[in-house]
């Protein structure tokens, strides 16, 4: 009888089930924790060094932080892309997730053309960011663009709404897909019953719809914050990595681009600085993800 | 045993998919080094907008040096610098390197990545002193070729003047009348917006503001410590910048730089503050010299001298880890030299060449350009020279002070203290 | 859902409509500028273009790169996909098919690494690379690429390997096979569906890309397609027919290619949300 599960066995075999397992894990394994893992732990070492160049080499411990927390030039940009990414994910929440969810509804219908409307809702998607960015910037020009003379881009109270709108244009289609496999998945009869019941469309979804989409509110919810706090494209190709105006549009990932691979002309605060602003958004998106998991699963955790 | 052959072909797969990722990438990086006799050497620089005219004029090098040819690949303006500096510390810079001056130039040079070219370059001590310092240390090693200074002015489209019968104005109050008048007429008078950070400061506040502020005595003394930001004549300058925003077109405060030389370009507005750079440009765009004028900053009152900003633009470094050295030496050599001097000025107009030839200038333009130095105190870019040498530097906080003046979010006072205060966290003359 | 009035249902079309002519507007827009050249791009800029002007793209084709930028995202691509798949399927058999101290952990360890943005540690990444020796060449990107979609293709692949019922697997080892066997003879070719979708799901993100190659490539033979569209919307800006050119070509892949294979794109998205 041959070896089941490697519980049973010689020792031989039992060892030639461990090299398998090993040969099979550790490909996927290594490159995993190589190039995903252990930079970002990396590169939180380096926020304690400071030096030009690529490869920061003097040991400053926390100066770096010390500086960016107290001194205004730098504290500015940090707080004012904290403050931007939250406006910025509050307006992408409400458009891609809020109105996701409803035009899913409208492409689960059951009516000729829902299938091909649910289609095409996944195209802008599939777009690069920049594409997007560079076009709505185009759209967008006070002079040639679609919008008339006013400085979408150029007026601070408007630009930021701008690319939170250029980004949700593009993403809602993926919120659309989600919740639409989502309801695809509720059984049939439940909404039979209820109609049976002589329960309206609104009373449907309050009741029976959305319940069975928690999950996937929840994931949508996820995947658009860690993305938004990590967003960069829509940045360098709508206002620049200087997040014109005046900073008005700098979301973390610009400025961790600007911090550490640019020059000081151009806003460059060294490869020791750039680390600890990397590391900052480490803290928020772990913040977040840990909000999240309270919102989202913890309050949950009693429930179906 | 039958297991283990399998076991291993399974493993070899993935080893050889890996393997072949690894191939493809290092093929990537040997595709650089060609084992031939013809060589090509990369140049860089942020004239994105240039390449055509570019090409034409490093083909005269080939015809010279027929195994040698020069593939130019621009970055953009503003990705420009980081862009430079991360190919020279990662080993895949270009061979040929166009320096900005002064700080941003200089650490290049400070990285080791640059090669010494005190005595490559044919006759540099014929060359201008103030430009072979932009590209020099202190201890006398320059590492850039001076080649190429622009100036600073205001082009306007000559069909428009002739309705409203105006004149080219010489001092600022009969500039401000020729806004007055153009704007009655319901003219775009300029093409110029607050988006782009640069585009205020190095052009409108360093060209025309230099006026103001008293041009190069004032800059020295600035760098010395000696006179402030908010000291009356700077802020003088902020001020009379800050009396055109109301001359601005429509949707300025979105306007970027790109959309600005394409509206004067194509005749939609009066006049465009630009550099002498932009000539090329307008022409492409159907504003030759036929169809625009220029005039030089005007001055604060009638019998002031011009106090005008001829920037140091452009040096032309080598990398020292160049794979072609002796080549790139040659063409290092050679656009030090005249018959590269006068097909650059021929194919970029507006583009001064420090070079100690004589070279003749096609174009009306330019020449005007050139002859208002003459007469002139020249000088270059107010926070350009150790005030943009660290974070935050001088340039990028004149790039948030001037847009942010231009859309009433500053007062002139208080853009000025903003970047003086700014610089005092860092710049030591200017901690007291 | 509720049988609607005739109204309704125009109300509901009325909406769909505008909602298209969201979506398609900038598409439209983009294309049509395309085709024309630059001068009329000022005096008609949102309507159809009066002739069909293919310079911009002829330039583009001639002047710039553009073959060798589009083989460069190919090849990343389609390596970075190859590994995915091969990786994630090998750790995915093991941790589906075994039970041992410290899988589940395993399994979870992975699946995190969807919600860790791998931008966050992109400086260290460069001095990997540069030291590996890889920087400013596709294997780096390639790297890069397949970290990121291994915990996808793990937490994919694991359960769908997980439901293939043990008996084929336990048929196999009565007649002498060994695990590596059973994964490559039997396993491999019942997971094709779910690999499909690894694929196709992985195809965009990678494809589109444009952070990484930023960072990593810098020599003009190196760079992938999202990066040249960067480059020549900088060099050309004052091109728009030829920028946006640049755009559409930029994006016709992968709209082909979410249009061709929608039903495995769709597949594992499903997979994947359900699971969620």
């Amino acid at each position: 009888m041959k070896r089941n599960d490697g519980k049973t066995g010689r020792r031989f075999d039992r060892l030639r089930t461990w090299v398998f397992r090993a040969a099979f894990l550790l490909p996927a394994l290594l490159v995993y924790a190589v190039v995903l893992l252990i930079p970002i732990l990396d590169s939180m070492r380096l926020s304690l060094y400071s030096g030009g160049g690529l490869v920061p080499t003097d040991f400053v411990g926390l100066a770096n932080y010390v500086k960016i927390f107290t001194e205004e030039s730098f504290s500015a940009h940090v707080w004012g892309a904290f403050r931007n990414n939250i406006v910025f994910f509050l307006i992408v929440t409400l458009i891609q997730n809020a109105l996701g969810f409803f035009l899913a509804l409208a492409v689960t219908r059951a009516v000729r053309g829902a299938a091909f409307f649910r289609k095409i809702s996944f195209l802008p998607t599939t777009l690069s960011v920049l594409v997007v960015g560079f076009l709505f910037r185009q759209m967008l020009n006070p002079i040639w663009g679609l919008l008339g003379n006013y400085p979408w881009l150029g007026n601070e109270a408007t630009a930021l709404p701008a690319l939170a709108v250029a980004v949700s244009w593009q993403f809602i289609g993926e919120s659309i897909l989600l919740y639409a496999i989502g309801i695809d998945g509720i059984p049939s009869e439940h909404l039979e019953a209820a109609r049976i019941d002589g329960a309206d469309w609104m009373q449907e979804t309050r009741h029976i719809v959305l319940p069975a989409l928690m999950p996937i509110v929840g994931m949508v919810t996820l995947l658009i914050f860690v993305g938004d706090f990590t967003q960069f494209d829509i940045v360098y190709s709508m206002t620049t990595t200087m997040a014109n105006p005046r900073y008005t549009t700098d979301l973390f990932g610009s400025l961790f681009y600007r911090a550490a691979f640019s020059t000081p002309v151009r806003g460059g605060w060294g490869m020791g600085m750039g680390a600890a602003v990397s590391t900052i958004m480490v803290f928020v998106v772990s913040l977040g993800v840990a909000v999240w998991y309270y919102l989202f699963k913890g309050s949950r955790r009693g429930e179906v | 045993m039958k297991t283990f052959k399998h076991a291993k072909a399974v493993r070899t797969i993935a080893v050889l998919l890996v393997a072949a990722a690894l191939a493809a990438g290092l093929s990537a990086c040997a595709k650089k080094t060609e084992a031939s006799k013809s060589v090509t050497l990369n140049l860089t620089s942020w004239r994105t907008e240039d390449i055509e005219r570019m090409n034409r004029v490093n083909a005269l090098f080939t015809k010279t040096h027929p195994n040698i040819t020069i593939n130019f690949q621009p970055v953009n303006d503003t990705e420009y610098d980081a862009n430079m500096r991360a190919g020279l510390e990662t080993d895949t810079g270009a061979d040929i390197i166009w320096l900005r001056s002064y700080d941003t130039g200089r650490t290049a040079y400070d990285g080791g990545w640059l090669y010494d070219l005190t005595k490559v370059i044919p006759d540099l001590d014929k060359f201008p002193p103030s430009a072979v310092k932009a590209w020099s240390t202190a201890e006398g090693v320059t590492y850039g070729v001076p080649s190429v200074g622009v100036t600073h002015g205001v082009y306007y489209q000559k069909s428009i003047f002739e309705k409203y019968g105006l004149k080219e104005p010489s001092t600022w109050d009969e500039f401000i009348a020729v806004c007055e008048t153009l704007k009655k007429g319901g003219e775009n008078v300029f093409a110029q917006g607050a988006l782009d950070d640069w585009t205020l400061y190095e052009v409108v506040f360093s060209g025309l503001g230099a006026n103001f502020y008293g041009g190069e005595s004032a800059r020295q003394a600035l760098m010395a410590g000696k006179a402030k930001l908010t000291d009356p004549n700077f802020v003088a300058a902020f001020k009379a910048i800050d009396s055109l925003q109301k001359y601005l077109p429509k949707g300025y405060e979105g306007l970027d730089y790109v959309s600005m030389q394409q509206m004067f370009g194509s005749g939609q507005a009066a006049m465009f503050m630009g550099g002498s750079w932009e000539i090329g440009v307008f022409e492409d765009l159907g504003s030759d010299s036929a169809k625009i004028g220029w005039f030089a900053p005007p001055v604060a009152k009638a019998g002031d001298k011009l106090q005008y900003c001829f920037h140091v633009d452009a040096g032309i470094g080598l990398n020292k880890k160049s794979k072609n050295l002796d080549a790139a030496i040659e063409y290092i050599k050679w656009v030090a030299g005249a018959e590269y001097a006068q097909a650059f000025m021929n194919e970029l107009p507006g583009f001064f060449m420090y070079t100690p030839a004589k070279v003749t200038l096609t174009n009306s333009l330019a020449q005007e350009m050139f002859d208002a130095a003459g007469t002139a105190d020249n000088t270059v870019r107010t926070v350009w020279e150790k005030l943009s040498a660290q974070s935050p530097s001088g340039n990028s906080l004149m790039g948030v002070a001037l847009p942010g003046m231009m859309v009433d979010k500053y007062t002139p006072e208080q853009a000025a203290a903003y970047v003086q205060d700014q610089l005092a966290s860092w710049y030591a003359p200017f901690k007291n | 859902m509720s049988t609607g009035l005739k109204l309704k249902d125009k109300f509901y079309y009325l909406l769909m409509a505008f909602y298209m002519a969201v979506i398609a507007y900038p598409l439209y827009l983009m294309v049509v500028t395309s085709l024309k050249p630059n001068a009329e791009v000022f005096t008609n800029p949102f309507g159809p273009p009066k002739t069909l002007y293919l310079d911009n793209y002829a330039n583009m084709i001639s002047r710039s790169n553009y073959g060798t930028y589009f083989g460069n995202s190919l090849v990343v691509a389609g390596v970075s996909i190859m590994m995915i798949v091969a990786l994630s399927a090998l750790a995915a058999y093991v941790l589906a098919k075994h039970r041992f101290r410290g899988s589940a952990a395993l399994y979870a360890f992975f699946v995190a690494g969807l919600i860790i943005p791998i931008k966050l540690g992109t400086i260290s990444i460069l001095k990997l690379m540069i030291g590996w020796g890889l920087h400013d060449g596709l294997g780096s990107v390639i790297l890069v690429s397949v970290a990121t979609g291994i915990p996808f293709g793990v937490f994919i692949l694991t359960d769908f390997i997980r439901m293939i019922p043990e008996e084929l697997s336990s048929a196999a080892r009565i007649d002498g096979c060994g695990e590596a066997a059973i994964f490559a003879r039997i396993i491999t070719p019942l997971l094709l569906p779910a690999i499909a979708a690894v694929a196709v799901v992985n195809f965009i993100p990678i494809w589109n890309d444009f952070w990484f190659p930023l960072v990593l490539l810098k020599s003009d033979a190196a760079k992938t397609v999202p990066l040249a569209t960067a480059l020549l919307f900088g060099q050309y800006q004052t091109n728009y027919g030829y920028v946006f050119a640049v755009l559409t070509m930029a994006s016709v892949p992968v709209v082909l290619m979410y249009l061709l294979f929608s039903k495995w794109f769709i597949k594992g998205m499903t997979e994947g949300s359900v699971k969620g």
